[in-house]
């Protein structure tokens, strides 16, 4: 199973959606599209509902993304956060870390 | 009591006939042949009043005639004649006695004696000693006093008593021969009990090597060898020995003494094999004697094995329903130095829960009903007693081979190298990269649900085997390069899981992982593999290997 991305830009951020497994032979891949939307100025949204997997690779590319973004002052959050994504995430102890949303941006209640 | 003598015949009669009766009974009875024919020569001799007498044996291996006995003013025991040569000569070659009345006149007879020893030869009778097809020699008299001639009655007894001494001369030559053999039988048995000693006598306690040796003949060219050491390996050795009886024995005996020697010497096979080459070489004996081996140690507590093989029959593992078989790596021992150089290639391999089998040729070239056994019939064999345990295996196989056979074509040795540690769920060695690793994770869920974890903790085990995995590409190949994997599950520890890798070792101290609040890339899969697994540690590597990482993980 590989890993897919489907990106839709909308008035406040670009979101970056993910389907597949992350890991080391791909994270790089999604590293560059995340910090290369961030490069552009915009806040990045990345959905993760349809992640089966990740591995250290792929959260180290949201570390990553998530520290670009507090330099440039951007928004960086992730959304609709898959179970096996979660899991790994709490492994990490990033769950506290993250800004994660269960909506696209602007649907949050 | 006296019999009296029949009144109807001559008295020389009865003299001849007790003479024959004296004489056969001596011969019969002789305990030192070449004093009795000396005697019964002298006997004869006196009866019928020849000056001289002697006694020629033919040599068995010049052909010569040798005198071995002789009475007379002249002694010429010892006197060799060429085949074929004087009365006595041609006596042998016809096979027929002969009479010679004035031997100055006749063709046959050689001066050379007489003028050698200035005895005057007048008349000669010479009877042939022959025993049924077989020539022995000639018994010749020489100059009957006062100048008279052989009487035909001379002849008779000369031809009697000749076949009395012929038989005992045969006799004692058979006794003779029979005794060689003996002797020789006694040393063969006794080599083949010494022989027997170099050969394990039984599987030492608890390990996972067995053996087992028949010999086609008393003593064999097969060898096999166990030895335990002191650090959980297990060295073994099985080899063939070029030709078969003592000298292959007595080579098999050397090549096993070195081996038992070096193995506690050295740590590689291929090391060791070069050692005893050059021991083979620098003494070799026989022209054209070499000896085909292989040579392994075992590592128990990972069930890996580094092999050697110098022109051996190539072992198989058996795993499962599939066989692998380990090709040569160098020419045989004892050929030449140059030919099993110190770094020739060795062969590592994990026993996954398999078993190697080592075989001589004896096993593959062995006939089972009537048709050669051949790799594909080892292999069926192998099979066919897959259920039975260890040393149940070995003579099952080895029954099987040998039943209805009288005697074996060859020498049978058969040894099997185990994995005594539980089966694994999954046991494999591939060739690690970025871009297999989603594979290798379906294949250790597929493992972890196997052994009973929710799904949950399989996609936690997951992620702990595929961080490893990737430390090991990341720090020890730098790149990609060959993991060998096993997960099985051990009762005290649970699931445990254990990674090999062939690159040179790490440094552990530098793969730990980081404070996890830094929030910098990196260091984060270690610290998944900790949180997930309940122990994680580095081992001592098996020989051949770079590092062996083990993590277990307690089953709820």
């Amino acid at each position: 199973m590989s890993m897919t991305f489907a990106i839709v830009a909308d008035a406040q951020a670009t979101i970056i959606a993910v389907t597949g497994e992350i890991d080391l032979g791909n994270s790089s891949e999604l590293r560059r599209e995340v910090l290369g939307k961030l490069a552009e100025g915009r806040a990045v949204a990345v959905d993760l509902a349809g992640v089966a997997y990740i591995d250290s690779s792929g959260v180290a590319a949201l570390v990553e993304a998530y520290q670009a973004s507090r330099q440039r002052h951007l928004g960086f959050y992730l959304q609709n956060v898959s179970v096996a994504a979660m899991r790994v995430l709490k492994l990490a102890r990033l769950d506290q870390v993250f800004d994660i949303r269960t909506r696209p941006s602007g649907e949050q209640t | 009591m006296t019999v009296p003598p029949d009144p109807q015949l001559p008295d020389d009669y009865h003299r001849q006939l007790d003479l024959i009766a004296e004489m056969s009974h001596a011969f019969a009875n002789s305990r030192d042949l070449d004093q009795t024919l000396h005697q019964g020569l002298a006997r004869v001799a006196a009866f019928v009043d020849a000056e001289a007498a002697s006694l020629f044996l033919i040599d068995e291996k010049t052909g010569e005639l040798v005198c071995r006995a002789c009475v007379g003013p002249v002694d010429i025991t010892g006197l060799r004649l060429a085949p074929g040569t004087g009365v006595v000569g041609k006596v042998v070659e016809k096979n027929q006695a002969m009479f010679v009345k004035e031997a100055g006149r006749d063709p046959h007879f050689g001066a050379l004696v007489d003028a050698k020893t200035g005895f005057s030869t007048r008349s000669i009778l010479c009877a042939p000693l022959s025993v049924r097809s077989e020539r022995l020699g000639a018994i010749e008299l020489l100059n009957k006093a006062g100048g008279q001639l052989f009487h035909s009655s001379d002849r008779q007894l000369l031809r009697t008593l000749g076949v009395s001494a012929a038989l005992a001369i045969s006799n004692a030559r058979l006794t003779r021969g029979l005794v060689e053999q003996e002797r020789l039988r006694r040393e063969v048995e006794l080599a083949a009990e010494i022989q027997r000693g170099m050969l394990p006598s039984h599987r030492p306690k608890d390990c996972p090597v067995a053996g087992i040796n028949r010999p086609a003949y008393a003593v064999s060219g097969d060898f096999f060898d166990i030895l335990p050491l002191s650090d959980e390996r297990v060295a073994f050795a099985v080899g063939d020995v070029s030709g078969k009886g003592i000298n292959a024995s007595l080579l098999m005996a050397k090549t096993i003494s070195l081996f038992h020697c070096l193995a506690k010497a050295h740590r590689r096979p291929g090391a060791l094999l070069a050692a005893i080459n050059a021991e083979l070489c620098e003494t070799a004996g026989a022209g054209g004697t070499f000896v085909t081996m292989v040579a392994g140690f075992l590592d128990r507590r990972s069930g890996t094995i580094l092999l050697a093989n110098a022109g051996h029959e190539p072992p198989l593992l058996h795993q499962g329903l599939t066989f692998t078989s380990f090709d040569a790596d160098t020419p045989p021992l004892g050929i030449a130095v140059d030919l099993v150089p110190q770094n020739m290639p060795e062969t590592w391999l994990a026993l996954g829960g398999g078993c190697l089998y080592l075989f001589t040729d004896g096993l593959t070239e062995s006939s089972c009903d009537g048709v050669m056994l051949g790799s594909q019939g080892v292999e069926r064999m192998i099979n066919s007693v897959a259920a039975l345990d260890l040393d149940h295996r070995l003579t099952a196989i080895i029954e099987a081979l040998t039943k209805g056979a009288a005697v074996l074509r060859d020498d049978l040795t058969l040894m099997a190298v185990e994995d005594f540690r539980p089966k694994p769920l999954f046991a494999s060695r591939f060739k690690a990269s970025p871009e297999g690793l989603c594979e290798l994770r379906q294949r250790v869920e597929a493992a972890a649900g196997a052994a009973g974890c929710s799904a949950e903790s399989a996609a936690e085990v997951v992620l702990a085997v595929d961080e490893a995995v990737q430390n090991i590409l990341r720090h020890a190949y730098h790149g990609e390069g060959d993991v060998y994997l096993e997960i099985r599950v051990v009762a005290e520890e649970g699931l445990e899981i254990q990674l090999i890798d062939f690159a040179a070792p790490v440094d552990v101290s530098q793969i730990g992982p980081r404070p996890i609040d830094k929030l910098r890339p990196g260091g984060l899969g270690t610290h998944f593999i900790r949180t997930i697994m309940d122990q994680v540690c580095f081992l001592p590597a098996p020989e051949g290997a770079g590092n062996l990482l083990r993590m277990t993980k307690a089953l709820s």
